[in-house]
């Protein structure tokens, strides 16, 4: 006996047919795209790899020459400090127009001057003074360097003060001397690659969620097929909805490859949280953001304009939310222009997951703004689609 | 080789170019608010690190102590806090990014002249962040060591202060920031910028428009026209070249005029560089234009290429000499990273041709290898 369907449950799974054929129909046609494909693949496993393996934001190695005009132990103990993972010691020069030389050339970062008699001055309670030329064209590189180069020059000092005033006592207990004591939480190590693939997946997601929809709408825009699919019994949300439905199911199992099959493995990225809880909210931020490119697509009417449409939207996007400047370092008008941006939240929600642990009571604030404006977005996108083809 | 067929071809992408209202628009709009969204977003000075603080001896030495951090631009107080498991959720919802715990007993201790640990509790899901941080923690700290040294030192041996200063701090240090005197993050940024926003949209434009016509199927035309392929890919690239080359003198009177970024090279040296690194870019462009069939492939993959190996390997943000050396190489391979040191050379440095003829002929090469590339992957017999 067939089962006796009332007609509301009729439609509704007919609603859920014509959904499931058209995503199938948008997976279909995604697959067929090789380039797209591959350039997926590429940037899930071996880009991720390469982010977290090789990016240090951190001044890193900076090159640094030498002019020790003094020899001596001091002046020797001194350089010996300048080391890696800061500095990289690249040689010693004699001549102070060489080391502008290679800074200008870029082949040196810094260039740290000892004058004779420092070890002299410095047994005798003379003051001395020590040069550090420091490259600043990359300014906060260049402002790294010099605050590290008087870190460790500062404290050299004072163990020689100490050491001498102390006479016997080596010790720093006997003086009232603060010492700075860090705990570094989430990440102890302060290990980059963590940072630096996670933000580099969360770019990936980011640049994927946006265009492919996007381009795939107008592409029907452009070849006059969605002309047949408006002649379909299908509604504009029938024709929207698979389209970011099937980009989300792929760019899910792609963020599933590179976390378990990269970040894992290679760097020993933790999930502190809930992996259910970070899929979940990664689906509703790929959501969110195919809302913004399907917008863009419906102002635009070819897939160039859309390209040029959704990078003035990316770049800043993507340079601006947080990734690669921290937010504090950005100006206010920067900070609340990009509350607009939901890749802002999802960085914080990814964060908060994976090093933090933590859980809904704490993320629903980033939750709640980015389903807002994804739903917002979406709606907008929706609207615009409507009044085209309506 | 025919001149005049090479500006037909110059001139028919050109009409079509910029009858695309949009496209043009684009073209030289999206360079522009780059260069602006960028050149006031991308300044990388950390200030207003939301803090806390875990106050245990409440004496008015402490209040003095962190009254240093208060007034510092660096730092800014979001409140006591009763005790670390607080801090915790804090610093998990990113209310405060650091956390100072002073200890009991701080102001007795420094008294009695006995050394004492200040802790910090960081948030280190950036790293760079949290290395910032450090620095200014210790900054802070080792001032007031050095305070609390010389009027204990001055005290004890009964010596004046200023004795007991040039006791504690018989190193000067004299940093001298070259090139850059003021260490602006805006100075630094905005010529790199002009790289940035050239090495990604020159490429795309040129892209877009190759494909545009393979996929309209237009290209159809030119199959069974008379024209040579080294004729139809010189006159096709002619407009593209123009137009990212129009858009290097409107970015370096952006940043020169606007950012009032000093330009202390040779501007004859600094054009003739950009129009051989926009043939570069734009022969990214005619490569990708060539493996793909589709324009979204095209734009999917131009980003990709273009503008993730731009930010991470060009030394936009991160020196080259700082990168690992597996990134080092790939960075080598990359146009971005030669037209960065010209850029900052050109604008900060004030060096020409004698120092930056390397990078000039690395361009070279690469725009040559490219030209060269394209013109063997192009066939007038379309695949079937």
């Amino acid at each position: 006996m067939k089962p006796v369907w009332t007609p509301r449950i009729q439609r509704i799974i007919l609603w859920l047919r014509r959904l499931a054929v058209m995503t199938r129909k948008e997976m279909l046609q995604l697959s067929r795209d090789v380039p797209i494909g591959l350039l997926l693949v590429y940037s899930f496993t071996l880009a991720v790899y390469i982010a977290g393996n090789g990016i240090r934001s951190q001044l890193h190695n900076a090159s640094l020459l030498v002019q020790d005009s003094d020899h001596s132990v001091s002046s020797r103990e001194l350089i010996h400090k300048f080391r890696a993972p800061f500095f990289r010691l690249e040689g010693e020069i004699h001549d102070p127009r060489e080391g502008l030389r290679s800074l200008d050339r870029g082949k040196a970062m810094a260039v740290l001057e000892i004058p004779p008699r420092f070890h002299e001055q410095l047994m005798t309670g003379e003051p001395t003074a020590v040069q550090f030329l420091v490259d600043t064209t990359n300014a906060p590189q260049g402002l790294s360097a010099a605050s590290y180069a008087v870190r460790i020059i500062s404290q050299f000092e004072q163990e020689i003060v100490l050491a001498r005033v102390g006479g016997t006592e080596t010790s720093s207990q006997k003086f009232p001397v603060i010492v700075s004591d860090h705990r570094v939480w989430y990440n102890p190590d302060q290990n980059d690659s963590w940072f630096e693939s996670i933000s580099h997946l969360l770019r990936q997601i980011t640049i994927f969620a946006i265009l492919l929809p996007a381009a795939a709408l107008v592409r029907e825009k452009e070849r006059g097929t969605v002309e047949q699919l408006l002649v379909s019994p299908l509604t504009p949300f029938q024709i929207m909805l698979p389209k970011v439905l099937a980009m989300t199911v792929v760019i899910l199992c792609a963020t599933a490859v590179a976390l378990f099959g990269i970040m894992r493995p290679a760097f020993g990225v933790p999930i502190r949280g809930s992996a259910l809880l970070f899929f979940t909210l990664t689906a509703l931020f790929v959501f969110s953001t195919a809302g913004m490119g399907l917008a863009a697509a419906t102002i635009t009417r070819n897939q160039a304009q859309v390209g040029m449409m959704t990078l003035l939207v990316v770049a800043p996007m993507m340079l601006l939310s947080g990734l690669v400047a921290p937010m504090e370092a950005l100006p206010t008008w920067t900070r609340n222009l990009m509350i607009l941006s939901p890749l802002r939240y999802f960085i914080d929600i990814a964060n908060g997951i994976l090093l933090k642990g933590s859980d809904l009571s704490l993320l629903w604030e980033s939750v709640l703004s980015m389903v807002l404006l994804g739903g917002g977005l979406f709606g907008f996108g929706m609207w615009r689609f409507r009044r085209q083809f309506d | 080789m025919n001149l005049g067929r090479i500006a037909a071809v110059a001139w028919k992408e050109w009409r079509e170019t910029i009858r695309d209202r949009m496209f043009v628009l684009l073209a030289f709009l999206l360079p522009v608010s780059w260069m602006f969204v960028f050149g006031y977003g991308l300044v990388q000075d950390v200030e207003h690190i939301p803090f806390g603080v875990i106050d245990r001896d409440h004496s008015a030495l402490s209040r003095d102590y962190l009254y240093r951090f208060f007034e510092s631009r660096y730092f800014s107080f979001q409140g006591y806090i009763p005790s670390e498991k607080e801090a915790d959720g804090l610093l998990q919802s990113g209310k405060i990014r650091v956390a100072i715990v002073v200890p009991e007993q701080f102001e007795e201790r420094l008294l009695r002249g006995q050394s004492l640990g200040i802790q910090t509790l960081i948030d280190g899901t950036f790293p760079l962040r949290t290395d910032i941080i450090k620095g200014y923690v210790i900054a802070i700290n080792s001032a007031f060591t050095g305070e609390r040294l010389v009027n204990y030192l001055a005290r004890r041996s009964g010596s004046s202060v200023e004795q007991a200063e040039s006791q504690v701090h018989p190193i000067r240090v004299e940093v001298r920031y070259l090139y850059n005197e003021e260490v602006r993050s805006t100075w630094s940024m905005v010529p790199a910028l002009v790289m940035f926003t050239l090495m990604v949209s020159s490429p795309l434009l040129t892209s877009l428009g190759i494909v545009r016509e393979k996929e309209t199927g237009s290209i159809y035309n030119i199959y069974s026209s008379t024209v040579t392929r080294f004729e139809y890919l010189a006159g096709k690239l002619l407009p593209y070249v123009v137009i990212s080359s129009m858009n290097a003198v409107i970015l370096w009177t952006i940043a020169t005029q606007w950012f009032q970024v000093p330009f202390k090279g040779n501007p004859a040296f600094f054009f003739a560089a950009s129009v051989v690194f926009v043939l570069t870019s734009t022969g990214i462009g005619l490569i990708v234009s060539l493996l793909v069939r589709t324009q979204i492939a095209a734009l999917v993959i131009t980003m990709v290429v273009s503008m993730l190996p731009t930010i991470l390997f060009s030394g936009l943000i991160v020196p080259v000499s700082s990168l690992s050396r597996g990134s080092q190489i790939q960075a080598h391979l990359f146009p971005g990273m030669y037209y960065t040191n010209i850029v900052r050379g050109a604008f900060l440095k004030g060096v020409g041709l004698e120092v930056l003829w390397l990078d000039v002929m690395a361009l070279a090469l690469y725009a040559l290898l490219l030209r060269g590339a394209g013109y063997w992957l192009f066939t007038k017999r379309p695949r079937s």
